[in-house]
């Protein structure tokens, strides 16, 4: 976007600018890395860590100073292995070694890699893999240990995935292969995470019991992406919309994207949204365990951006034609809302099940079910933060079959009233006048001014004293029927 | 079910059995569970199982004790399941003495007969709706939350379902009959095949072309639940029931089931016009939501208050009033955990299968009537 667009877009979205300034001013955050205490080799690694991550290098640089370095090293380690994964120009034989002995390697002082092909985007953290290396000699062994074990299986596991044939020529054909595929690729890592959360004491250790919220966390937030980049997978050659959803819609997979198809397509994507969403719940349990705030914001933004990333996608047809995503303004509105609380959060999880709700077509065959699914969402956040408590509405209909029997007295209590008020103002009335006469009042004159000037105010004097007496006769009863 | 050992449930008594849901406690009894059936209700010709399937049936009116204790003696049941009420479609005088005759006379009149003969278990059916003033939003509700009764209760069928619930909670191990062991049952928004009001009169609306307009702005979540799942939850009940008649101390507090009342729901609560639009889309209705007109809750209240003075000036009962559109905007749904937790509840069907199959069943029906 060129700057007068830009401007124009800001002017005409003035929520997005402002959710924009609020973050970039208002947003403090828990830690921050001090780089004057830092080693060389130190620097070096966060230097890698912007170069390879948009998303994740901010979230990691505010993490508590206990898990910052473990969990930056985990993600270059996984980004590493990832580089050689992907890069297509690396021999097959060459490469599965490498995948399954990565854990090894990174053992080796000095160990670098210099063989990607030239345009592999993150070719550079290899070259200087030493750096990575020599810090992680220093980690505290149990967070280290963790660390080379997730290595071990997903290092295997991308292994497994290279060699797969079936996989790489055909993409994922059933659920199960679908929901596999997203435990290799998010699902391992979340272990790790959960794993060194509990092990610095910064999460709940009731989370090592329940590894399928761990699961769900990974799940959610892959299969987002997997839906949100089927246009941009596509034009890759690749496929991770599983055979069993979209053989329902089209007969082939190139059939979703051609224009007569948009309405099969835009169903088939919203089964899709419904598999990802049955997440949700999961990841919001999984987010009430955790102790820490910094770590609270490491989790919870990535889970905010991708329900909002769901509502963005959900039947809506430009993601078969070209990269969607969030605004900028969204984005920033969502980090905010992401670095508070649960409640905060729950919140915004609500507004976007609402949303969707709200997009939902009933010509789509899985309009209950996303119905059903949004309803869930709400009914579970509701379980957590009751919005009703069962004891106060007792109590309220105590109060109110109370307050009938007090009714049925009402009119005969505020006559009463109304009479003892109009009867305090007459003795008082009386008592000042008495007091005036005493000290020499001329009544008579008053009386014969007033008399004289009757004839002149006798039409508006009829309309003054209603007027009065009405408001003198409502204000006890409007107390009366406040008091009560 | 089929591959696991069918429950054994004894001489069973379906009380009501004909109705709408009723007979669906009798089909799922001879389908999920080893017992003997008999049934009464006050017509015993609709909703009749085949004579093969050996159900006995009894025409008797519920509020007659010297008939029903007759009966009693002669199927001497173990479990009996009360699940009679005269539909709660009319407001006037007259229903309300039928709602009272036979929601709390004839309950009455049930569990005195229940104690007479040594029945173990009586399941009660009652309805999620006693909790609700009819105008306040019930958010998650569950047992804890009071049963609005006497002036509170705007609904006078609610009331008596309140009243009939707490005699049947009472006999729980009373004086008069240790050994009678009671539960309720508090279903919300039953639908399904025999469903002659919900499913039906929504059809109707698609039918006489009124999807187009919709009240409130449609984030009140409510619970709508598949008839065959509420005659699941009464069996479970009563299954438990009878497992706790055996033991020799009284259960746990929070594993008690007789002496409570359940929600049951279909463990879904769903935005009240997609509930409504997915009805219609089964229906038939060939449109999105791009024809809808969305009315604000208020004026819908003041339309509803227009309509209610014109069909009274015309004397006739208003098709269009405010407690409607009262209805159609409140949240009212329930968290199930206690049928969870004590009675292994589960829904059998979910809702989007229930919908699909009961709106078959009504259009199919319609077409029975247009064929004769």
């Amino acid at each position: 976007m060129g700057a007068f667009t830009k401007a124009a877009y800001f002017l005409l979205h003035p929520n997005q600018l402002r959710s924009i300034v609020q973050w970039k001013v208002w947003h403090d955050p828990v830690h921050k890395r001090d780089p004057s205490k830092e080693t060389e080799t130190e620097k070096a690694c966060f230097r890698h860590l912007e170069l390879t991550s948009r998303s994740f290098s901010a979230v990691i640089q505010e993490l508590n100073p206990e898990l910052l370095m473990p969990i930056c090293l985990f993600y270059l380690v996984l980004r590493g292995l990832d580089t050689i994964e992907d890069d297509m120009t690396i021999d097959l034989a060459k490469k599965e070694p490498l995948l399954r002995g990565f854990a090894d390697l990174m053992e080796i002082d000095g160990w670098t890699f210099t063989e990607n092909g030239p345009n592999e985007k993150d070719r550079e953290l290899l070259v200087h893999f030493d750096d990575v290396i020599s810090e992680l000699k220093k980690v505290k062994k149990p967070y280290y240990d963790i660390i080379r074990e997730i290595t071990v299986k997903m290092g295997n596991g991308m292994a497994d995935y290279a060699l797969n044939a079936e996989h790489n020529t055909n993409g994922v054909n059933t659920i199960e292969e679908y929901e596999l595929y997203c435990h290799y690729v998010a699902g391992l890592v979340g272990e790790g995470l959960t794993r060194l959360f509990v092990e610095s004491d910064l999460a709940n250790p009731a989370l090592l019991e329940r590894m399928e919220l761990t699961e769900s966390m990974g799940q959610f937030l892959q299969k987002t992406n997997i839906i949100r980049d089927i246009h941009e997978d596509f034009v890759d050659k690749r496929r991770f919309w599983p055979k069993t959803i979209w053989s329902k819609y089209v007969n082939n997979w190139e059939d979703m994207f051609k224009l007569e198809n948009r309405e099969k397509a835009l169903q088939c994507s919203s089964e899709m949204v419904l598999n990802a969403l049955k997440h949700t719940e999961e990841c919001l349990f999984y987010m009430a365990g955790i102790r820490d705030q910094s770590v609270f914001n490491f989790v919870a933004i990535p889970q905010a951006m991708a329900i909002a990333t769901l509502e963005l996608v959900f039947r809506n047809p430009a993601i078969f034609e070209r990269n969607v995503k969030i605004t900028k303004g969204d984005a920033c509105q969502l980090m905010m809302e992401s670095t508070q609380n649960l409640r905060v959060l729950c919140e915004v999880f609500r507004r976007y099940a609402r949303r969707i709700h709200k997009k939902n077509d009933p010509r789509d065959p899985n309009y209950l079910a996303i119905s059903v699914q949004c309803g869930k969402i709400e009914q579970f956040i509701e379980s957590i933060f009751p919005t009703q408590d069962p004891k106060k509405i007792a109590l309220t209909q105590v109060q109110n079959t109370n307050a009938e029997s007090v009714n049925t007295m009402d009119t005969g209590e505020t006559t009463f009233l109304v009479a003892s008020v109009l009867g305090v103002l007459f003795v008082i009335g009386g008592l000042m006048m008495g007091a005036a006469w005493l000290m020499g009042a001329r009544f008579d004159m008053a009386y014969d001014d007033i008399t004289s000037r009757v004839g002149t105010l006798v039409k508006g004097a009829a309309e003054v004293s209603s007027v009065t007496v009405s408001s003198i006769t409502s204000i006890p009863t409007t107390v009366v029927h406040q008091e009560l | 079910m089929a591959s696991e050992k069918k429950p054994e449930l004894g001489s069973v008594l379906v009380i009501g059995g004909c109705g709408f849901l009723g007979h669906h406690v009798v089909r799922v009894l001879l389908r999920d569970y080893i017992c003997s059936v008999c049934v009464i209700d006050l017509r015993c010709t609709r909703n009749r199982r085949p004579e093969s399937d050996g159900v006995q049936y009894f025409e008797a009116d519920i509020t007659d004790a010297a008939r029903l204790e007759e009966i009693f003696n002669q199927v001497k049941p173990q479990v009996v399941v009360h699940t009679a009420s005269p539909p709660a479609q009319s407001n006037d005088s007259v229903s309300h003495a039928l709602f009272k005759k036979v929601n709390v006379n004839g309950t009455a009149a049930i569990i005195k007969a229940c104690q007479q003969t040594g029945v173990t278990a009586l399941v009660y059916t009652s309805s999620a709706s006693v909790m609700s003033d009819n105008k306040s939003d019930l958010i998650n509700a569950d047992e804890r939350w009071p049963v609005i009764r006497g002036a509170q209760q705007s609904e006078y069928y609610s009331e008596t379902k309140a009243a009939a619930e707490e005699l049947v909670l009472q006999a729980n191990r009373s004086a008069a009959a240790p050994n009678l062991l009671t539960c309720s049952i508090r279903p919300s928004g039953i639908m399904g095949e025999g469903d002659t009001m919900t499913l039906y009169h929504l059809i109707k609306l698609y039918q006489n072309g009124k999807t187009s307009v919709q009240v409130g702005d449609n984030d009140n979540l409510f619970d709508f639940t598949y008839v065959e799942n509420v005659a699941h939850g009464h069996l479970l009940a009563a299954v438990a029931l009878l497992q706790t008649s055996k033991l020799k101390i009284a259960p746990l507090d929070h594993e008690r089931v007789d002496g409570e009342a359940f929600i049951i729901t279909n463990d879904s609560p769903v935005y009240f016009w997609d509930f409504c639009r997915a009805v219609w889309n089964a229906a038939g209705s060939p449109h999105g939501t791009e024809h809808v007109w969305v009315l604000p809750r208020d004026v819908g209240i003041v339309l509803g208050f227009l309509s209610e003075v014109f069909f009274g000036i015309i004397r006739k009962p208003p098709t269009f009033n405010r407690q409607r559109i009262i209805y159609s905007c409140m949240t009212r749904y329930y968290d199930i955990s206690k049928a969870k937790k004590r009675l292994g509840y589960k829904p059998l069907v979910p809702l989007d299968e229930a919908v699909r199959r009961s709106v078959k069943w009504t259009l199919d029906q319609q077409k029975g009537e247009k064929l004769q």
